[in-house]
């Protein structure tokens, strides 16, 4: 089985205190459309914080999922903008999103 | 092998809560939550999640530091005129734009903030003013009606540039001194979507997106009287956020060919890579410091705000046994 460098969870961000400097510093945390973060797998730390902030670990295919969906609703929300409307050239039609293993 | 006592010349606080300021180097013991704790810095800077704003949106502006901001403006669904004020911890609504705009450029302080520019159903030239609790309507207007230009200063003496007005990518500069608007002398490069920081007599313009729709890393320094192009940035973009001042400017966020959660910090002469954001994100808005900087709102109308820490912040850690 080949080693995996991140782990994935959905947690809702309730604001302050959700990600603190201390967390930030000890390692790497992203976000991603549908309250999917990852972090690094294997990580004491941030398993820590994902039990901390009653995150729900899914699978790479699952938090895929839930990431493309959100994405793709997005690019048809700015597909829907009319021609003429100053965010289509502000806000450049969202790309997907591939989440690395 | 040295002691605590020998380097530090004291021996270890046993107390019932943390010290309130300790010192780096200082190692207490914590007898309440039985911790070992240890006063250490950051090494590097930091992202972490702050209050959510009530209202999320894109294309906003924002004023203030990381304790005492503004954010103001933008488009949630439509173009809104709301201003929420944050503390540090929390946002709250403010006393609104007595006009409705998004990509509009905002600078000053919590308790005397300063908007100007935008878009609605055109691009805008209103000015207004906020004081802490409302905001009013400067009679001054900017010379040039624009939008997504670069913003920095105070109340009575801000300081736009760049920016869209009838055509895209412009080189305008216009100095505000709390009553009206005075056309300065234009950037070097024409650019939208770019940044700013500083004041009105030592102002930063970074990223953005110039004469062909390049994304560009483009670096230009003002001394109130005309800019001088400098070191660029390490990673083009724009519609970033943006903090600080001329010597020790914060940006993060934008878009390159998607949205980017890079973070770079300017020391007045050349640009090092810091720690991603947390969330990618482009549109958004900045407040505070290059040490204590404020990102808030952006891409997808979000209401994500992150607290950026630079290296040297005090830092309090836990000793945990193996």
């Amino acid at each position: 089985m080949a080693n995996k460098n991140y782990q994935y969870c959905v947690a809702e961000c309730w604001g302050k205190g959700f990600i603190t400097h201390n967390d930030s510093t000890k390692f790497s945390i992203s976000g991603f459309p549908g309250n999917v973060w990852q972090v690094p797998a294997n990580n004491k730390d941030a398993n820590l914080w994902i039990n901390g902030v009653a995150g729900i670990r899914k699978t790479l295919e699952e938090a895929q999922a839930i990431v493309t969906e959100q994405v793709q609703i997005a690019q048809a929300a700015y597909d829907a903008l009319p021609a003429d409307d100053p965010r289509k050239l502000q806000n450049e039609r969202p790309n997907d999103i591939v989440l690395p293993e | 092998m040295s002691t605590y006592y020998e380097i530090f010349g004291g021996k270890i606080n046993v107390l019932s809560a943390d010290p309130s300021n300790p010192v780096e180097g200082q190692m207490w013991y914590n007898t309440t939550t039985e911790i070992l704790k240890y006063q250490s810095v950051t090494t590097a800077g930091a992202w972490a999640s702050g209050g959510n704003m009530t209202t999320g949106r894109s294309l906003l502006a924002g004023a203030g530091t990381q304790t005492e901001a503004l954010g103001f403006g933008g488009y949630t669904t439509t173009f809104v005129a709301n201003t929420e004020e944050y503390n540090g911890s929390s946002w709250t609504g403010g006393g609104s734009l007595n006009t409705a705009r998004y990509i509009l450029m905002g600078t000053g302080t919590q308790t005397a903030g300063l908007c100007f520019g935008g878009t609605s159903t055109g691009n805008s030239n209103a000015t207004e003013e906020y004081d802490g609790t409302s905001w009013a309507t400067s009679p001054g207007t900017l010379n040039t009606a624009v939008r997504d230009a670069g913003a920095c200063g105070i109340q009575t003496a801000g300081l736009c540039f760049g920016g869209t007005s009838t055509v895209q990518f412009i080189t305008n500069t216009e100095e505000y001194d709390g009553t009206s608007w005075t056309v300065g002398n234009g950037l070097n490069t024409a650019v939208q979507g770019n940044a700013g920081a500083g004041t009105q007599t030592a102002g930063l313009s970074f990223g953005g997106e110039v004469t062909g729709s390049v994304v560009t890393n483009n670096t230009e320094e003002y001394d109130g009287t005309s800019w001088a192009s400098v070191n660029n940035m390490n990673t083009a973009r724009r519609l970033l956020g943006d903090a600080g001042i001329q010597t020790a400017a914060l940006a993060f966020g934008g878009y390159i060919t998607a949205v980017s959660n890079a973070t770079e910090e300017y020391d007045g002469t050349s640009w090092v890579t810091s720690t991603n954001m947390t969330n990618a994100r482009h549109t958004l808005a900045g407040a505070g410091t290059q040490t204590a900087g404020l990102g808030f709102g952006g891409t997808s109308a979000t209401n994500a705000t992150e607290e950026y820490t630079g290296a040297g912040a005090p830092l309090t850690k836990t000793v945990t046994a193996q």
